[in-house]
């Protein structure tokens, strides 16, 4: 096991830093000029001058290569230089943005798991009937609706209408769970609907048969043997959800003024901040990845094939 | 599957301790909530963005300010004398002052100023009278003299501007005196003192018990971080915020809105800057008078009031408003005359034939780009409404909604026939814009570069500048303005007006300050 | 590529689309509904010219924020342009865009994939090693980077989508190839006497495109909700261009006196969307119960 959890570290490495490769060359083979834009931010007229010594400062007039090991090497210490907005350290700014994100995103995939389990597991009981049929009709509407939609729907509702809850900023429960929910809406959708599918597909399988012929009590079967392997696709399929989820939360912290690091990246968009927007995409990826590796290894844990091959033992 | 439970039940006390880290805790009590698009910043007084205007006003005084009928007041300074020839300034400070560290105000501390901000001064030879000191010393504890290289009558405009100079304790200053690298603290004189940063959230401010003049009577104002001005609307609504002021904080609907809510007040302030449009003067059509001219004639500035701002804009004649020193020069408006605007292109060659509806000259289509800055949404509109009205006329918009950067360049570049060119308000009129028309890269200046008269303009913005006779001055003025008025560089639509929305029950003695960027908020009370 | 949850599972269990019983009328009747949803929206995005009572851009500030009346059915917006003219163009930049969109991907992930199958070798790791770098990315903040780096517009909204979903079929095309390549029959082809790429054309491109046509058409939904994303947030298509995110973005600041000038625009995203997930769901159903997902 730890030598898988090994191996899988080592690739990332490499993988790392292609992304590096790929972020920092989209960067500089863009149709703007960082130049331009550090001094507009800085309310200094775009002279020749001041924008020959604009790209001094920044590096710019060196050849690629060069730009790029510096780069890389500025950013293995973490510094990813200062915003042009701010003139603050970039890595600051998001360290600080992050944990908001972070927070969100983990309700977001709180919600998911926690209301798609009930109600796919209740899907598949009631296969054929209404809660099926319901949750069907639900799924669609659920993977059809765009979030900010939603989210502005939410907003007329609860916050407008009601009163109920704020229209925005962080906080806790009362600010988190509308923007949760818009986030976590499609997957929470798919997940039911796959945790239907693999509990009906798992109740028609030959070892519940011979579970039922021996004469196992059908609770048991649910828990023990269903619902445990309709488990295990669901834990890949978290790998993918977190990557909407993660797009999704940028979306989701505009509408609701959430500070977190996509709305900080969406302003950076705007004003052309370059410094932002490579640090963003480099942390994201990166905390993208390592959710994908831990996935990876949870699913290799509890599938009982993998454990199997490594423990030697048959029981759960 | 142990493990799956083991896994939900940590996430799910993860989250729950994060949620109550993540809680609100914002103590309202005797504090004036106030929003801002962005974190005020570092507060450097004598650096720009990021750091907010308002908020620099808040901390930081200077040595004169300008009082609200548009003269210069005492601030720091209680008293100065110039001397006949223009050049001496003696400032006679105001004693018993003490900035928020501690730290005494004296002459000595505004020496250390001065010297760091012309230390860099390259930086901000925007403002005119960066390029006239010559030198400046403490006299005595209490007394300071500044020395001007040639005659500037605008300096003590100039020098009560919300930047860059304002005065930093001299504790605060980093340990080689050079601000422009940073500061140590945001130790200002005035009536506030920021007592915390929440990036992304808000910033706090406290009332400084260390003030000279009346102390604020409401002990916090918390500026909450609200990008985008439906939010906020939204948090006045649900009484998340207790204030909105300024321009651009939420939009013309909004404020129409909220002017008919009961219990809610919306205030609008007299003119504070010019909605008005730069014509090229250099370049294609836009280079000929009657067309120029013509713009004037066929925009319909009530329609264009009515419908972008609601009515809520004083409609605008000149570029600046009569209430502006030395502004007050009855000119002759353009007219709303479309058939006089027709006429004029029709004078000028460009003709509409039957069953066309852009006119031509020579084969050319007459076609220009009306340039703006595309996700401002008043600009966009103004810009839409502008094009609709030529189009009537035979006069094609090309509208070019643009990001910053790009417009930016545009108007280094000269590269536009109209463009949107908002005037920057009270103190800063008329002599400040009036300066910047000299200098290349400026929208102004690139847009009069092809008028005949260029060099005589400049000329006389130069004396004007320099003269220390007001009767000089204002004929100056009125010879660079008509000028500029009867050759149409410049499509005034409306002057800008500031909101201010609040609840009377919340919030008392709200007014508008004198400036555009400078809130009273001392003056407020909260019940 | 989104799962829908109507996993094949059902047909093992339930009786298939052509046979008598509810649920296949019901499937039946949601196909019919989405098809004739999809032509109507495809209808309007063609027609726009004929089909929009106003000019979309027209703006009209004495009507600004009219109610539903004979003269406009769906009211006016901020600027008084007809919503409902608005709408009906604003199918084209949706629904034009995601058919740029899905072709252009077909396209490169198609040449790239088969060509780096069906060369393998060196060429093959080397292209693999650049789909697996993009694949890395989640898919919208790659797409957001891209905008950053790019610029806003519908053109670079296109070419973000394209970037960021092109490597994931790239793969399947290329294993879908890899695999073809070394059937018998193409054995036997080349035996034959057929050249390499008659043989490729022939044989394995026609199963390979149909699978392809296939795979896309599942994802037309999930494309959708991205454009009108990055729309929504300002970075997409500019205004005036009608387009619906954009409009649900422009109508947020009414959202107190006119809220049904966001609702509806919302109504079409989902609609849209939903006549594309449906069919695609049944269809998948039908075809391969087993189909990887990707997100």
């Amino acid at each position: 096991m730890l030598k898988f959890i090994i191996k899988r570290l080592l690739t990332l490495v490499p993988l790392l830093l292609a992304v590096s490769v790929v972020v920092f060359l989209l960067l500089r083979l863009g149709p703007n000029d960082p130049a331009m834009s550090y001094l507009r931010l800085s309310n200094i007229p775009p002279t020749d001058a001041a924008l020959a010594e604009a790209r001094a400062t920044l590096g710019l007039d060196r050849p690629v290569a060069v730009q790029y090991f510096a780069w890389l090497g500025r950013a293995l210490r973490l510094d990813f230089g200062i915003s042009y907005v701010t003139k603050a350290p970039v890595t600051d700014h998001l360290l600080h943005y992050l944990p908001n994100t972070l927070y969100l995103a983990g309700v977001s995939i709180l919600m998911t798991i926690g209301l798609s389990l009930p109600l796919g597991i209740m899907a598949a009981r009631y296969q054929g009937r209404w809660p099926d049929h319901l949750s069907r009709a639900l799924a669609y509407i659920g993977v059809s609706t765009p979030s900010f939609w939603l989210a502005f729907l939410m907003i007329m509702l609860f916050s407008v209408k009601l009163g109920w809850l704020p229209t925005r900023g962080l906080g806790g429960l009362s600010h988190v769970i509308m923007p949760a929910f818009s986030v976590a809406l499609m997957s929470l959708c798919i997940n039911m609907r796959l945790i239907r599918g693999n509990m009906l597909e798992q109740t028609h399988t030959r070892q519940v048969l011979y579970a039922r012929i021996r004469g196992v009590k059908e609770g048991y079967i649910t828990r023990g043997h269903v619902l445990k392997n309709s488990l295990i696709p669901v834990v890949t399929a978290l790998g993918m959800h977190i990557g909407e989820i993660l797009g999704g939360a940028v979306v989701a912290e505009v509408i609701f003024a959430w500070p977190g690091v996509g709305r900080y990246m969406v302003s950076a968009i705007f004003n052309r901040d370059f410094p932002v927007m490579q640090c963003f995409i480099l942390m994201m990826t990166t905390i993208f990845v390592l959710c994908n590796l831990f996935t990876d290894i949870l699913y290799a844990a509890i599938d009982p094939r993998m454990r199997l091959a490594n423990e030697g033992s048959g029981n759960d | 599957m142990r493990l799956l439970y083991a896994f939900m039940a940590a996430w799910c006390l993860t989250f729950g301790l994060a949620g109550s880290l993540f809680a609100q805790n914002i103590d309202r009590e005797d504090t004036i909530i106030f929003s801002c698009l962005s974190n005020v910043g570092p507060l450097n007084p004598h650096l720009y963005s990021p750091n907010q205007m308002f908020a620099q006003s808040m901390v930081y005084e200077p040595l004169v300010k300008l009082k609200p009928d548009g003269s210069i007041g005492p601030a720091l300074a209680e008293k100065w004398a110039i001397s006949d020839d223009g050049l001496h300034y003696t400032f006679y400070l105001r004693r018993d002052v003490r900035f928020s560290d501690g730290e005494p105000f004296n002459a000595e501390a505004v020496a250390k100023n001065f010297e760091a901000v012309m230390g860099n001064a390259e930086r901000h030879k925007w403002l005119g009278v960066t390029g006239k000191i010559a030198g400046f010393e403490a006299v005595g504890p209490y007394e300071f003299k500044l020395t001007l290289n040639s005659p500037y009558y605008p300096c003590l405009e100039d020098l009560s501007l919300p930047r860059p100079f304002r005065m930093l304790s001299p504790a605060a200053f980093p340990d080689d005196g050079d601000t422009s690298k940073g500061i140590k603290t945001p130790a200002g004189t005035g009536p506030w003192r920021l007592a915390k940063i929440a990036l992304g959230e808000y910033d706090l401010f406290e009332r400084n018990e260390l003030y000279w003049g009346e102390k604020a009577k409401v002990s916090k104002v918390l500026v909450s971080v609200i990008p985008d001005p439906v939010s906020r609307a939204l948090a006045f609504e649900t009484g998340e915020i207790d204030l909105i002021y300024g321009l651009g904080q939420i939009n013309f609907d909004t404020f129409d809105r909220l002017r008919q809510t009961p219990k809610v007040s919306a205030e609008i302030s007299g003119p504070m800057g010019t909605m008005a449009a730069a014509i090229n003067t250099a370049k294609g059509p836009a280079a000929e008078l009657k067309v120029r001219k013509a713009l004037n004639h066929l925009t319909d500035k009530a329609a264009l009031i009515k419908g972008v701002t609601l009515g809520t804009q004083p409609r605008a004649e000149t570029l600046f408003a009569p209430e502006v020193p030395y502004c007050d020069l009855n000119l002759r408006p353009y007219e709303y005359d479309s058939a006089k605007a027709a006429a004029l292109l029709d004078e000028a060659g460009w003709k509409l034939a039957p069953g066309q509806k852009i006119r031509e000259k020579n084969g050319q289509p007459l076609v220009m780009d009306f340039c703006f800055v595309g996700n401002n949404a008043a600009h966009k509109a103004i810009a839409e409404v502008v094009q609709a009205q030529a189009g009537r006329v035979g006069l094609a918009l090309n509208l070019v909604g643009e990001e910053e950067d790009s417009f930016y360049r545009r108007q280094k570049d000269g590269d536009f026939h109209i463009i949107l060119n908002p005037t920057w308000g009270p103190p800063f009129e008329p002599h400040a814009l009036v300066s910047s028309m000299l200098l290349p890269a400026h929208a102004d200046f690139m847009a009069q570069a092809g008028l005949t008269m260029k060099a005589d303009i400049d000329a006389r913005i130069n004396e004007v500048l320099a003269t220390t006779d007001k009767a000089v001055r204002q004929k100056l003025y009125r010879d660079i303005l008509t000028m500029l008025h009867e050759q149409a560089v410049y499509l005034p639509l409306f002057h800008d007006a500031l909101f201010m929305v609040y609840r009377p029950e919340r919030l008392q003695n709200a007014r508008f300050g004198a400036e555009r960027s400078y809130i009273p908020f001392e003056e407020f009370s909260v019940k | 590529m989104t799962d829908t949850g109507l996993t094949g599972n059902d047909s093992l269990i339930l009786p298939p689309l052509a046979g008598p019983g509810r649920r296949a009328t019901a499937r039946k009747a949601a196909l019919a509904l989405s098809a004739l949803v999809l032509a109507g929206l495809i209808g309007m995005a063609i027609f726009a010219p004929l089909a929009a009572p106003y000019d979309p851009m027209e703006i009209n500030l004495e009507e600004r924020l009219a109610p539903i009346s004979s003269r406009h059915w769906l009211g006016t917006d901020h600027l008084g342009r007809d919503v409902l003219s608005r709408l009906i163009w604003g199918a084209r930049a949706s629904m034009g865009s995601v058919v740029v969109i899905a072709g252009l991907i077909m396209a490169t992930g198609f040449i790239t994939g088969a060509f780096s199958g069906y060369i393998g070798g060196r060429t093959d790791s080397v292209i693999m090693r650049v789909c697996e770098a993009f694949m890395t990315f989640p898919t919208f903040i790659l797409a957001l980077f891209l905008i950053g780096v790019l610029g806003t517009g519908l053109t670079n909204v296109i070419l973000a989508i394209v970037l960021t979903h092109w490597a994931w079929y790239a793969r399947i095309i290329r294993g879908m190839v890899m695999n073809l390549k070394n059937r018998d029959f193409i054995l036997a082809a080349r035996v034959a006497g057929g050249g390499p790429v008659k043989i490729f054309l022939r044989h394995i491109a026609p199963p390979v495109l149909a699978q392809l046509v296939i795979l896309a058409s599942l994802d037309l939904g999930h494309m959708m909700l991205h454009v009108s994303g990055l729309s929504f947030l300002g970075l997409g298509i500019q205004p005036p261009t009608p387009e619906w995110g954009c409009m649900i973005n422009d109508a947020r600041q009414q959202i107190w006196t006119n809220p049904e000038l966001a609702i509806i625009p919302g109504v079409m995203i989902f609609l849209t969307v939903l006549a594309f997930n449906i069919p695609g769901d049944i269809l998948r159903d039908k075809l391969d119960p087993t189909l990887v997902e990707r997100e």
